[in-house]
């Protein structure tokens, strides 16, 4: 029992943690809370499903998840955020929760508000060391590690990511040590977009295809932002596995009604000992 | 003297505060028709909002409610409170109708209850919600429910799971007032046939997995699982459950096994599933007629498709009777003579036409729906029959009516 709720565990916190990273990458860089991630993530459910449906392919699906959540993502930036830029968080934040009423409104009418489902075949657990383990959950936990390895990839092996780091760090130092902003907005939304699309792909194959299926998810990924440390990528995935597997294995001991309750219960303890997160820094004031 | 500004506004504010009375001379009856076109009452909702349409242009065509024709607003609940009660508040505020009809979920006529009960109209709905039935949101009886109450849904799965020779039920209950309406009324109607419950979870809206609910039952080994649940989550469990390979039947509610389950899953998984629906009284007269009317509207779909339909169509009937019985427009006029036109005794009629003839002669009437016989007892509820559907290869096939 424990090592099934432990499986159901990491694989909801995958898809916790994946969010997350699409939240916590545009608070470290773009500097406000984005209210649309969820929504984002409800865009690359569909395109996945429309490509998943016309090729049978969970790759393909993926990959049509990444490019239309990226793409919505970078459409977000230039049309909305960037003219945006230098106003209060505030009013950021109330844009974005506008960007999000209009991807939701418009996959609404665009695909209808019924529920639709990835037609995947069902299979019997594999047993692994006497636990049950559904094969898609094995799928599902593989995407998400290679969607994880490619982020970070990104982050920590290139160029880009190290200016994307820079930018996170100091964006005036970065400005003047020559890095150019515009380029590094455009990968950072695009890789928030990837990241939040790879994250509804993997819900919406796990439960059902709605146009509210993000925005009700929002909560916890702002949650596991939060309990990582806000701008730290790696925090944000610890924090979502963290709140995913804290949740299912409560369950024997809480319920099944308090078990959401249990993980904000989880947080609010990592805050009160270590305010700045599991991996974030302290700032300083400057 | 010159006409100024300030005295066209002055004029047109006088215009607007006059009585009401006094500008509706059209004399038109209002209501207003406010169903789940889109949201997760979709598959109903549109046949819902028709079938109200088709029987105010019947009423209408025999000379409209105690002399007034209804005048029809129709909005769309979204299946959602929050957009209930926004198109309850214009219906209201707006277009001023008399009654409300046609409220499909619990949590959406729960939400409009308390803004009809204000503005002192009517409203009928067909959500399941025990505590539709009873103050403080019924306070007023204003109130009146078209369809079984969950308490009544899980007396009926109680007959259906003794019928069936099952021992050992488990429940599962998505957590609101009708998912818990309907796995409470199964155990107690289970309990008293002398059984013993089994395990019962109540579980979340919207969670990425029900894996560790669906543990705690399974490890119990259940002979059946009784639901009080929904479609979304409903498709989830059972894609779940399906992969822990465990045998096992399933009672469900049949506004989550419905054809869309069935089509997301496929007819593997939903074998022998048992769906349990209300039935609609298709034996009486006046479900001939609202037969002919739904096919006329919907494309040739036959009426037993949609048992909303039928509820909705007896609403906008029973309201113009009672409007006729009451010879008034006022409320409480009206809410006095429903269950005069409705309930037993008097002269069975199956339309309006037919009602409003029987009352000029100075008979009593009983309308005998085309949802259920409509009886409605101290709080506004009716007892319908309910049907056990067997999905089998991907069809519901009814094999019995079980009434309570």
């Amino acid at each position: 029992m424990f090592g099934q709720l432990l499986v159901a565990g990491i694989v909801h916190g995958l898809i916790i943690g994946l969010a997350a990273l699409a939240v916590t990458l545009v608070f470290g860089i773009a500097r406000f809370p984005n209210a649309a991630a969820g929504d984002t993530m409800t865009a690359g459910a569909y395109a996945g499903l429309v490509a998943h449906k016309a090729s049978g392919s969970l790759l393909v699906a993926g990959g049509a998840a990444v490019a239309a959540s990226g793409l919505i993502s970078l459409l977000g930036y230039l049309l909305v955020f960037r003219p945006l830029a230098r106003r209060p968080v505030a009013s950021l934040l109330v844009a974005a929760i506008g960007v999000a009423f209009l991807i939701r409104a418009a996959l609404g009418i665009v695909f209808g508000h019924q529920q639709q489902v990835f037609q995947v075949p069902l299979a019997w657990p594999i047993e692994v060391a006497g636990i049950r383990i559904p094969p898609m959950d094995l799928t599902l936990a593989g995407v998400a590690a290679c969607a994880l390895a490619g982020a970070f990839g990104v982050l920590y092996l290139t160029s880009i990511g190290r200016q994307m780091r820079a930018v996170a760090d100091d964006p005036d130092l970065a400005r003047v040590s020559g890095i150019r902003p515009m380029r590094v907005m455009v990968t950072l939304w695009l890789l928030a977009g990837a990241a939040a699309g790879i994250a509804g792909l993997m819900l919406g194959v796990k439960t059902v295809v709605a146009p509210e299926m993000g925005w009700e998810g929002l909560l916890s990924a702002f949650a596991a932002a939060i309990l990582g440390g806000i701008g730290s990528p790696v925090g944000a995935v610890a924090a979502g596995l963290l709140l995913g597997i804290a949740q299912e294995i409560s369950t024997p001991y809480v319920g099944f009604t308090y078990k959401i309750a249990l993980s904000f219960a989880v947080m609010l303890a990592v805050l009160l000992f270590r305010p700045r997160g599991l991996f974030g820094r302290v700032e300083g004031v400057r | 003297m010159t006409i100024t500004r300030r005295i066209v506004l002055a004029g047109s504010a006088g215009a607007l505060a006059m009585p009401n009375v006094v500008r509706a001379q059209g004399e038109t009856f209002r209501v207003g028709a406010l169903n789940p076109v889109t949201g997760a009452g979709s598959p109903y909702g549109s046949g819902m909002q028709r079938m109200i349409g088709a029987a105010v242009e019947a009423i209408n065509a025999a000379g409209g409610a105690n002399g007034r024709r209804i005048e029809l607003f129709s909005e769309d609940s979204q299946t959602s409170p929050q957009a209930a009660v926004l198109a309850a508040k214009k219906l209201i505020e707006v277009n001023r109708v008399r009654a409300i009809l046609g409220t499909w979920s619990s949590g959406v006529s729960l939400a409009v209850m308390p803004l009809t009960n204000d503005a002192d109209i009517l409203l009928m709905h067909t959500s399941g919600a025990p505590a539709l039935s009873t103050p403080p949101v019924n306070a007023k009886s204003l109130g009146f429910r078209f369809q079984a109450t969950n308490d009544r849904f899980g007396r009926a799965f109680a007959e259906i799971a003794a019928r069936e020779g099952f021992r050992r039920p488990a429940t599962m209950a998505f957590n609101n007032a009708s998912g818990i309406g309907n796995t409470d009324g199964f155990r107690r109607a289970w309990a008293a046939k002398g059984n013993q419950n089994g395990e019962h979870v109540v579980y979340e809206p919207n969670q990425p997995s029900y894996r560790a609910e669906l543990l705690r039952v399974l490890n119990t080994r259940p002979d059946v699982i009784v639901m009080g649940s929904f479609l979304p989550d409903t498709t989830i469990i059972l894609r779940e459950w399906f992969q822990t390979g465990t045998p096992m039947k399933w009672i469900i509610p049949g506004w989550a096994a419905n054809p869309q389950l069935v089509q997301a899953l496929g007819p593997a998984v939903t074998q022998g599933i048992i769906a349990v629906e209300s039935v609609s009284n298709e034996g009486a007269p006046a479900f001939a007629a609202f037969d002919a009317a739904h096919r006329r509207a919907m494309g040739n779909q036959p009426g037993t498709a949609n048992a909303y339909a039928a509820m909705t169509w007896d609403m906008a009937n029973t309201l113009a009777l009672a409007i006729e019985q009451a010879k008034s427009f006022e409320t409480a006029a009206i809410n006095a003579a429903i269950r005069q036109v409705a309930n037993p005794p008097g002269e069975a009629v199956a339309t309006f036409a037919e009602g409003k003839a029987a009352i000029a002669a100075g008979r009593k009437v009983n309308y005998e729906g085309a949802s259920s016989v409509l009886d409605f007892d101290q709080f506004g509820d009716v007892t319908p029959d309910f049907g056990a559907y067997f999905i089998e290869q991907g069809q519901f096939n009814r094999r019995y009516v079980v009434k309570i």
